[in-house]
């Protein structure tokens, strides 16, 4: 009964999340009176990049039960290490940033997995430090890309409505999707995320899996803040924690849970679009930037209530009294 | 391992028995004394002045990090409204300076209290996850103080907050309050039936209420004081900036957890006081200020205290493991 609540939950949240904001966003033109044009929706795709590879990289961590809060510190320092290391050649740059990704995000896996840390005070402690090191690395300023031609190429439109930077962003996911349904690992990771004792019993080699899958969200992090930095021309050493909540938001709205076991990359694509569509809502119909913010609040606390046992127990009881006070 | 904790109403308090060190407090103890000659040989280091500023910039983030103590004890693991909620609170006790100094508090401290024992309700009661709860309302108060304020910085029409940035004997207010919270969260903790239930939830949730133990209202109590705290908190932000912008918590969340993180309690919970988190925001303090005097950046600084938090609960969780084995 829980088991298929949960199926049911990981397909209709993300569906409905994402069926709501795409009718409200195809009815703003009704409230501003202005006919929507493909910028608009290249625009949305825009945010989408702007978030989208982080809520892949946290998203994929919940799945297997786990939260990776130093995405964010990951996305800075990736950014940063994009822009110095990317002046002249925007290629080398990217390389650098993804490596570097790569390796925090092994070395956090390394630890969680062998040493059975929760991921939490690891992740917070090793987003402190990144934090620190992109201050370091920049000197505590923001950093200037000088690289025109790179800052041109990752925005230019592709097809009206693309960037670079968003095919990149959606090739990530549809990346993930394959390897996720294709392999074994998509349902190993939920198996983790379920129930970690039962799946190493059951022979799934939990260690190598976690190593590999916070290599995986640190170079998405870091990838995510490469071509952030490349489209804004510069680098900033401190995002503060705005992007880790938006990103959270949108893996939660794809499906996933803190608890794990549940999630798939097609859910976690529907979320970071409901969350990108959402923001782009806001900016064409003129609301005021804090509604963004009360609008995430509305549907984290829906997330809450449907995910919360001991509100749904009350529930029941409520329910069964008063059928039985009927009958 | 929690053997020393009674459950039931207690006859006589229940005296919690001293431990043998563990490699925790060696590691401390090794890391304090390597600190010493670093402290010594740093020039001004040695001084009452210091001594003062050490203290004063460990006093906020250690009132917030007592309540945070009590929820990660009992198994809530953290909160992320944190800085959010000290802004608020900042806000309305700046708002209704007009009506005077003990309503403006009193409406702070109780508006902190309600949002934050709320949240306990949620956490205690229906078994909302801690993280997605408090993301949902650190996004409610942040995005609510902005359409409340209109953007603009929040100002007070008369200086009656002064009081709060007085600072008898040389030392400012808010390290006496982080002291005597101090001393009221380890009360808590060891000397009432609330307290020591806090540690039973935290280890083992399901077993706590298998046992009939009231889970909702300690949590409920738990997430109450870690409101006050914030609040306390968020008052001192105030009365020390004389101005609320939204910003105004700025990094206090994660920095509140770092000190818990370090002082050992155990982000499962079940592990932990609120003497140890005392001394985990006042040994990053220490650090911060060694470095600073010494000239390192403020990058340095931050490197180094999220090194230090990665140590601890490396060691914490290792032994903890070891333990259970």
């Amino acid at each position: 009964m829980i088991r298929r609540f949960g199926l049911r939950q990981e397909r209709l949240v993300p569906a409905a999340a994402l069926l709501l904001v795409v009718v409200a966003f195809a009815g703003t033109p009704l409230t501003t009176g202005h006919p929507m044009t493909t910028f608009d929706v290249y625009n949305a795709l825009q945010g989408f990049a702007q978030i989208g590879l982080l809520a892949l990289a946290i998203g994929l961590t919940m799945m297997a039960g786990e939260f990776d809060l130093s995405v964010v510190g990951t996305y800075a320092v990736g950014g940063m290490i994009a822009v110095q290391a990317g002046q002249s050649s925007a290629v080398l740059g990217l390389l650098a940033a993804v490596a570097a990704g790569a390796a925090i995000g092994a070395v956090q896996g390394g630890l969680i997995a062998w040493l059975r840390i929760p991921s939490v005070p690891v992740t917070l402690a090793a987003y402190i430090a990144l934090l620190g090191l992109a201050y370091v690395i920049s000197g505590g300023l923001s950093v200037t890309f000088k690289n025109q031609h790179a800052t041109l190429w990752v925005d230019q439109t592709v097809a009206g409505i693309f960037s670079p930077r968003s095919l990149v962003t959606l090739g990530a996911f549809v990346l993930a999707a394959v390897v996720l349904g294709g392999t074994r690992l998509g349902p190993e990771l939920r198996a983790i995320g379920g129930d970690r004792r039962a799946s190493r019993v059951a022979g799934v080699r939990v260690d190598r899996a976690l190593v590999l899958l916070f290599t995986t969200s640190g170079t998405l992090a870091a990838l995510g803040g490469a071509l952030l930095n490349f489209s804004f021309a510069s680098a900033n050493p401190d995002p503060g924690l705005r992007p880790l909540l938006i990103a959270t938001v949108a893996a939660l709205l794809g499906g996933v849970s803190l608890a794990g076991g549940r999630g798939t990359a097609a859910g976690l694509l529907a979320g970071a679009l409901a969350v990108a569509l959402l923001a782009q809502i806001v900016a064409v119909a003129y609301l005021p930037d804090y509604s963004t913010q009360l609008f995430y609040a509305a549907l984290l606390a829906v997330i809450v209530a449907i995910d919360s046992p001991g509100l749904r127990r009350t529930l029941e009881r409520v329910r069964a009294r008063t059928t039985t006070r009927a009958a | 391992m929690t053997t020393d904790l009674r459950t039931g109403p207690p006859v006589a308090p229940a005296r919690v028995p001293r431990r043998r060190p563990g490699s925790l407090a060696v590691a401390l103890a090794v890391l304090v004394v390597a600190l010493v000659p670093v402290a010594v040989t740093t020039d001004r280091f040695l001084t009452l002045d210091n001594a003062r500023a050490i203290l004063a910039s460990a006093a906020l983030v250690g009132i917030t990090a007592m309540g945070a103590t009590l929820v990660m004890i009992a198994g809530s693991a953290v909160s992320l409204a944190s800085a959010q909620t000290a802004t608020v609170v900042a806000m309305v006790f700046l708002a209704t300076q007009d009506r005077g100094l003990v309503v403006a508090t009193l409406l702070g401290l109780l508006g902190g209290i309600a949002v934050t024992a709320l949240q306990g309700v949620a956490v205690g009661y229906w078994e909302a996850n801690p993280i997605v709860l408090t993301i949902a309302a650190g996004f409610a108060l942040g995005g609510g103080a902005i359409w409340l304020s209109g953007g603009t910085p929040v100002n007070a029409t008369t200086d009656g907050y002064e009081l709060f940035n007085s600072t008898p004997l040389g030392l400012p207010l808010a390290v006496y309050v982080l002291l005597v919270l101090a001393a009221v969260a380890q009360a808590i903790l060891r000397r009432t039936a609330a307290g020591r239930q806090m540690y039973l939830i935290g280890e083992n949730r399901a077993a706590a209420r298998a046992a009939g133990l009231p889970v909702g209202r300690v949590l409920v109590l738990a997430w109450a004081f870690f409101g006050l705290c914030l609040a306390i908190t968020g008052v001192f932000l105030a009365s020390f900036n004389t101005s609320a912008t939204t910003n105004l918590g700025g990094t206090l969340t994660l920095d509140a957890i770092a000190a818990v993180l370090v002082g050992g309690t155990a982000i499962t919970g079940g592990k932990g006081s609120a003497l140890r988190t005392l001394g985990g925001a006042v040994l990053i303090s220490v650090i911060a200020d060694i470095l600073l005097i010494r000239g390192y950046s403020t990058g340095v600084q931050i490197l180094v205290k999220g090194v230090l938090v990665l140590a601890v609960v490396v060691l914490v969780h290792v032994r903890a493991a070891r333990g259970s084995r």
